[in-house]
């Protein structure tokens, strides 16, 4: 145990236990000067009952138990779970706190259940953008009834991460990727079945439809025998988030950068289970990356990478952040460009990236949704400041459509036409 | 990030130490008025003030609703005539007090049965020194020692409070 670790869960006398014995101690010197024993009568209780409520609890740090898992989908995130005691602490004298995470809003009243050995929690949360992010775990306190004495508790609890993303990105792992391996990474990826590019011949079992016997090569072997289908879906994928701050602000890039880690977390788990090799970089002032690989222990570098992601300056020149990828990922990997796209040199990564071979698709949150949010003109006025955002955004998004195929993302819970987009990549303009 | 600390649901409220409590400090002030005719006002006052303050459904009102007590009581045990009614009454004030402080309407009901022993051990310390002031014959030179255990217990009290590490359980060797 560390000094610091003991020294946060040690007893501690609250404000009330230094009233009650300054109160005792003036009463004490009352009796003395007054020479009555009454004030004694009223401070002895008063001196003593600090000492008494600090021996009626734990001697160390509470031992506690959390139990919480994350329920829901879609915007409704609901957080259930138990702080249970598993020594003779009382779980009523516990007071519990917890934290809500940013991106997270309350939609109904939280709910508590204390019980003597647990403290059962209920809260109703809503994601209204995408989002990813960590629930820390709560803190809990053991207080004894009177108030006098504190202590807190420490426990161990594995992070509970909440991944909130459009629903259309649980299929997205099924299009078919430009750079394809064989057998990529440590799991063999190639998938032999009834539908794909021909794959061979075997002998054929009673249940194989008549469509898959091979006719002519039957007739020559003189037995039954059988097509097989090789379904290549395996491939690599980048996914880059630009995360230089750009001319919007703080505030509207925090949004838009959690908005595109949460669709950034989504597609990677969806083309991680198609056992494609994903790999993904954050380029804020460096460029911060998750090298090409799959399988589960990929999903989870992914994760910590995503989560930990934060936003860099703004005067990092585009062509260092292209440059950094092509130092770490090969060539010709379908690249997928998360960027609002707000200023010149977020425009300018796309043609550095194009330069250097990646064949990049552009999927841009737009700001307009959280730039229109608190309106401060009238109704009038704003439908025309709106209207102009949308034109010049439009006129941006045509300007970077030159170099690469580019989603206007303003609806953030549906990515259906980029997922269409992905799928059927002739379509000439999405968004 | 957004900390919060969720209340419990709406209990009863404690009745009970809070008629105690008023009993107490009325009994007290009413003590008062053969010395100092006017001060039981200020002891039912504070006590009532206290009371009021702790059901209250506002957190800032219920945390310093035991200072105005505080300062009643305070009053009232120094404005008392000497006599056993009144040391007894003094005591129990303070009993009613601790009582009153656990079942707090801000927390999980049954705090007074959970509090039970920071009000236990002053009570049993109370009826020992109340048995000592009833049984034993009172003089200066008792009161000149009186003084000195006190001055004695503050110093361990102080002692106590100033290292709360010492309520806390030595670690096992091994770990």
């Amino acid at each position: 145990v560390s000094a610091a670790a003991s020294s946060g869960t040690a007893l501690h006398w609250r404000p009330l236990a230094f009233l009650l014995f300054a109160t005792g101690v003036l009463l004490l010197a009352a009796a003395v000067a007054e020479r009555s024993p009454i004030p004694l009568f009223l401070a002895l209780p008063l001196l003593l009952a600090s000492p008494a409520a600090a021996l009626s609890g734990p001697r160390g740090p509470p031992e506690l138990l959390l139990e919480r898992h994350a329920e829901g989908s879609g915007m409704e995130v609901r957080i259930v779970g138990s702080l249970a005691s598993t020594d003779r602490v009382d779980a009523r004298d516990l007071e519990v706190s917890f934290v809500r995470p940013p991106g997270l809003f309350e939609s109904s009243p939280p709910r508590l259940e204390w019980a003597a050995k647990e403290v059962h929690f209920d809260f109703h949360w809503e994601a209204r953008e995408p989002t990813i992010v960590v629930v820390p775990p709560p803190a809990a306190v053991w207080r004894d009834a009177a108030g006098l004495v504190e202590r807190a508790a420490a426990f161990a609890a594995p992070p509970l991460v909440v991944e909130r993303y459009p629903p259309e990105l649980i299929r997205v792992g099924a299009v078919r990727l430009r750079r394809t391996m064989v057998q990529p990474g440590e799991t063999p990826s190639r998938r032999i079945g009834a539908a794909g590019e021909f794959y061979g011949i075997r002998e054929a079992a009673p249940t194989d439809p008549p469509r898959r016997i091979n006719w002519r090569a039957s007739a020559r072997a003189g037995r039954w025998l059988t097509n097989e289908y090789q379904v290549d879906r395996t491939g690599d994928v980048l996914l880059l988030i630009d995360a230089r701050r750009s001319s919007l602000g703080a505030s509207v890039d925090e949004r838009l950068l959690s908005i595109s880690r949460a669709a950034a977390a989504g597609i990677a788990a969806s083309f991680l289970h198609e056992k494609a090799r994903v790999g993904v970089g954050v380029f804020g002032e460096f460029l911060d990356i998750v090298p090409l690989s799959t399988g589960r222990a990929q999903g989870i570098r992914v994760r910590s990478l995503l989560l930990s992601a934060r936003l860099g300056p703004s005067n990092i020149p585009s062509e260092r952040g292209a440059v950094s990828v092509s130092r770490y990922f090969p060539p010709g990997v379908t690249t997928i460009l998360f960027s609002s796209l707000a200023d010149e040199s977020a425009v300018e990564l796309v043609p550095h990236l194009r330069r250097r071979g990646y064949p990049v698709v552009v999927l841009s949150p737009s700001p307009l949704p959280i730039t229109s949010e608190h309106p401060s003109l009238s109704e009038e006025e704003e439908a025309l400041v709106v209207r102009i955002g949308r034109l010049a955004r439009r006129e941006q998004v045509a300007h970077v459509w030159r170099d690469a195929p580019t989603v206007d993302w303003e609806d953030y819970w549906s990515l259906g036409r980029f997922v269409e987009y992905l799928r059927r990549p002739g379509t000439r303009r999405v968004g | 990030m957004i900390p919060f600390v969720v209340a419990p649901s709406v209990r009863a409220r404690p009745i009970v130490p809070s008629v105690l409590l008023v009993v107490a400090g009325g009994f007290l002030g009413y003590l008062t008025v053969q010395l100092w005719p006017l001060v039981f006002l200020v002891v039912w006052a504070g006590t009532a003030l206290g009371v009021g303050l702790r059901l209250v459904p506002e957190p800032r009102a219920q945390e310093v609703a035991a200072v105005p007590v505080l300062v009643a009581l305070a009053t009232g045990a120094v404005a008392s005539p000497l006599g056993i009614v009144p040391e007894l009454v003094a005591g129990g004030a303070a009993l009613a007090f601790l009582l009153w402080l656990a079942d707090d309407p801000a927390r999980p009901a049954g705090g007074s049965v959970r509090g039970r022993v920071t009000v236990l051990i002053p009570a049993f310390a109370l009826g020992i020194a109340w048995a000592s002031a009833l049984l034993l014959p009172s003089s200066s030179a008792s009161l000149g020692v009186a003084a000195g255990l006190l001055v004695f217990v503050i110093a361990a009290l102080a002692y106590l409070v100033g290292r709360p590490g010492l309520f806390d359980r030595e670690p096992a060797a091994t770990s």
